[in-house]
């Protein structure tokens, strides 16, 4: 589904990731792990067209296209999903409305028609009840005034919303309760299919009990220097990251 | 040396506009004399005059202009019409009333007429009751020169809003129309302003209107300037209002080359609350201008005034609003604030709220912000698949929608959020 190549980024003259190379295919689930600063985000950004960041070299096949080539929203309308870290809050613009612009832009894109309103609501009903993403929220505007784990889950209530073929997940976890976090991951294993793929960015293995990834990768100093399977994750979870570092220092 | 210059200016201006000897000309002689002998002392504004040191007005003064009453005129009255509202029409065509296409009811809740079907006595106890009329050379010059009126006057809560739609057509031509409008005591009323232009160039539209809001009345007035090119516009609206009364001013300006908007609020009675709410969205070279005077002369009221504006490509916009808390004024709530978004770097706003205090016991804020969108919900949106054109416009119609937001006929706020081009 995706493959990038030796990708190097920097930003502001600052070089950040260093000759990424991965590879995921439709229906699997990768974790990629590394201590802060490692650039996790960075690589989720890129992969969405940030354009504070510059790409310096690589490239990124997406679904036999030259990912790199595509503005933000033409990579959202190709199917790759972003959820943030820190979602923003829009004032003035409520969840439905920006919901139903962006879909119907993507429809419009592929020369399909408009969602017609009762689908969208059939739709809306149904994705907002698999991450218990209160009624009253949805009129709300974008993320106003939402608890962290609300925010979360109006992320993966959007996902389902919009059904990307790749969805890349930065740090969904950070600031969840378990409760929060069971609700996020069950949302998440329940989109999965055999068609689409998942990427999940994280700090710390507890979500990888819930979301099982097929792949763990660690980045550090802006590359992948081990990957493994979840058995890596745990081993992390127990030793840290500094043995890893000591392996690559030496 | 200087002096004498301007002042053959106004002179030279003057006499062209009175060659066109109209004979409304020799109604309310006396009313017409005080703008006239108003003329003779004031001068073109430069930018040096602090009341319109943003707004150059040499566009309007180096013409020479003729009026034009078009008997003969094809509106597409349909295009400015609300949906699902219906309104009493009142049809002005380029300053003078058009009876046929009016409506000009004379109900117990409500009567409009024609300055003509007017008593002078009952013009003369409104008319520049307000003395600010007189006071700046646009105003002085409709007092002196004004074509034709209406009278509005609510003497109950009235069945409907009363839609005004003024239709302005023609080269150096001027449009000089005067209003009057009335609450009397108790009464509630809705005047909905809209505006159209056809083959418009070097027009000058210079209206003024004179609110009157009795005792416990009920007035709101809404304004939506959406010009074609080939206009320019000055607009005076001055309120009194009693004590008891509320008073709403909404001004939506979607398009327009270069207008001057001036809305006074004098508020001469205890427990009055007067609301100001604006929108502008300047894009082009063009020029939008709001002046507010919201002048608190008795104690225990309450005034709220919100202005918002996105400003691009080479627009300017211009926000003054001066709020005045008299010495008699006590317990005064007076809350001002102007909102402005940049969307270019050749894009200006000039902002100036003011507030002069001369009471103690008086709640007061005012506040201005200009910044510009912002980058992160752009992007967040674009990653759901949103252009960048319709982040922004999402963003923008969010921005000023907070003062579309305020308007009380949902049948209106509708229209004019689509207007906006939000839902």
């Amino acid at each position: 589904m995706i493959s990038i190549k030796n990708l190097h980024a920097s930003i502001e003259g600052k070089s950040i990731l260093n000759g990424i190379n991965l590879e995921v295919k439709a229906g699997e689930v990768h974790a990629i792990m590394g201590p802060n600063g490692s650039g996790k985000s960075t690589l989720s950004s890129v992969l969405a067209g940030n354009e504070d960041y510059e790409i310096t070299d690589g490239s990124v096949d997406f679904m036999g296209e030259d990912l790199l080539e595509f503005s933000t929203e033409e990579r959202a309308r190709m199917g790759i999903f972003l959820a943030f870290q820190y979602p923003i809050e829009i004032p003035g613009v409520s969840n439905m409305n920006f919901l139903r612009t962006a879909i119907n832009e993507t429809r419009e894109s592929k020369g399909e028609e408009p969602i017609a309103a009762k689908e969208f609501l059939a739709m809306v009903k149904e994705k907002s009840a698999l991450v218990e993403l209160d009624n009253s929220l949805l009129k709300r505007y974008v993320n106003e005034g939402f608890s962290g784990g609300e925010k979360k889950r109006n992320e993966i209530f959007q996902m389902a919303m919009l059904e990307p073929k790749l969805a890349i997940l930065d740090e969904t976890d950070s600031g969840l309760d378990i409760d929060a976090l069971k609700i996020v991951s069950h949302g998440v294993n329940t989109l999965k299919t055999k068609d689409n793929a998942t990427i999940v960015i994280t700090h710390y293995q507890r979500l990888l009990d819930y979301i099982v990834p097929d792949f763990v990768h660690v980045l550090y100093k802006g590359k992948i220097v081990k990957s493994g399977t979840k058995e890596l994750a745990l081993e992390l979870e127990e030793k840290g990251y500094d043995w890893i570092k000591e392996e690559i220092n030496a | 040396m200087s002096s004498t210059l301007t002042q053959n200016k106004v002179e030279e201006f003057v006499s062209h506009i009175a060659e066109n000897k109209l004979a409304v000309w020799n109604e309310l002689p006396s009313i017409r004399k005080s703008g006239l002998e108003a003329l003779e002392e004031l001068d073109f504004p430069t930018t040096k005059n602090e009341y319109w040191k943003y707004s150059r007005t040499n566009r309007i003064s180096k013409h020479a202009y003729k009026f034009n009453p078009l008997t003969d005129v094809n509106i597409d009255l349909d295009s400015v019409r609300i949906k699902g509202l219906d309104t009493y029409e009142v049809v002005i065509v380029n300053g003078f009333l058009n009876k046929e296409l009016s409506n000009l009811p004379s109900k117990d809740c409500i009567e409009l007429k024609s300055f003509e079907d007017c008593s002078t006595e009952e013009l003369r106890s409104y008319f520049s009751q307000n003395l600010d009329t007189i006071s700046n050379i646009f105003s002085a010059l409709n007092t002196a020169y004004f074509t034709d009126g209406i009278l509005i006057h609510a003497k109950g809560k009235c069945d409907k809003p009363v839609h005004l739609i003024h239709y302005s057509e023609g080269t150096e031509t001027i449009s000089q129309p005067r209003n009057i409008f009335i609450a009397d005591k108790h009464a509630e009323l809705s005047i909905i302003k809209s505006s159209l232009n056809k083959n418009t160039s070097n027009f000058f539209y210079n209206s003024v209107n004179e609110f009157f809001i009795g005792e416990n009345s009920h007035m709101n007035y809404y304004v939506i300037q959406n010009y074609e090119e080939g206009i320019n516009v000055v607009s005076t609206n001055v309120a009194t209002q009693e004590k008891n009364s509320t008073f709403s001013a909404f001004n939506y300006t979607l398009k327009g080359d270069w207008i001057r908007n001036n809305t006074n609020v004098f508020v001469k009675g205890e427990n009055c609350e007067s609301n100001l709410y604006g929108a502008y969205q300047p894009t082009g070279k063009e020029h939008i201008d709001n002046h507010t005077i919201m002048d608190h002369l008795m104690p225990n009221c309450e005034s709220n005034e919100h202005y918002k504006g996105t400003v691009g490509d080479k627009a300017t916009g211009v926000f003054n609003g001066k709020v005045f808390v008299r010495k008699d004024a006590q317990k005064i709530n007076a809350f001002q604030s102007n909102n402005n978004i940049l969307l270019s770097d050749d894009a200006t706003m000039n902002s100036k709220p003011e507030l002069e205090i001369y009471a103690d016991d008086v709640k007061c804020s005012h506040g201005s912000t200009s910044g510009q969108l912002d980058e992160e919900a752009i992007f967040y949106l674009q990653s759901r698949g949103l252009s960048k054109e319709s982040a922004t416009a999402l963003l923008i119609g969010a921005f000023l929608g907070e003062v579309v937001e305020k308007i009380e006929i949902p049948e209106l706020k509708e229209a004019v959020l689509e207007m906006y081009g939000m839902e």
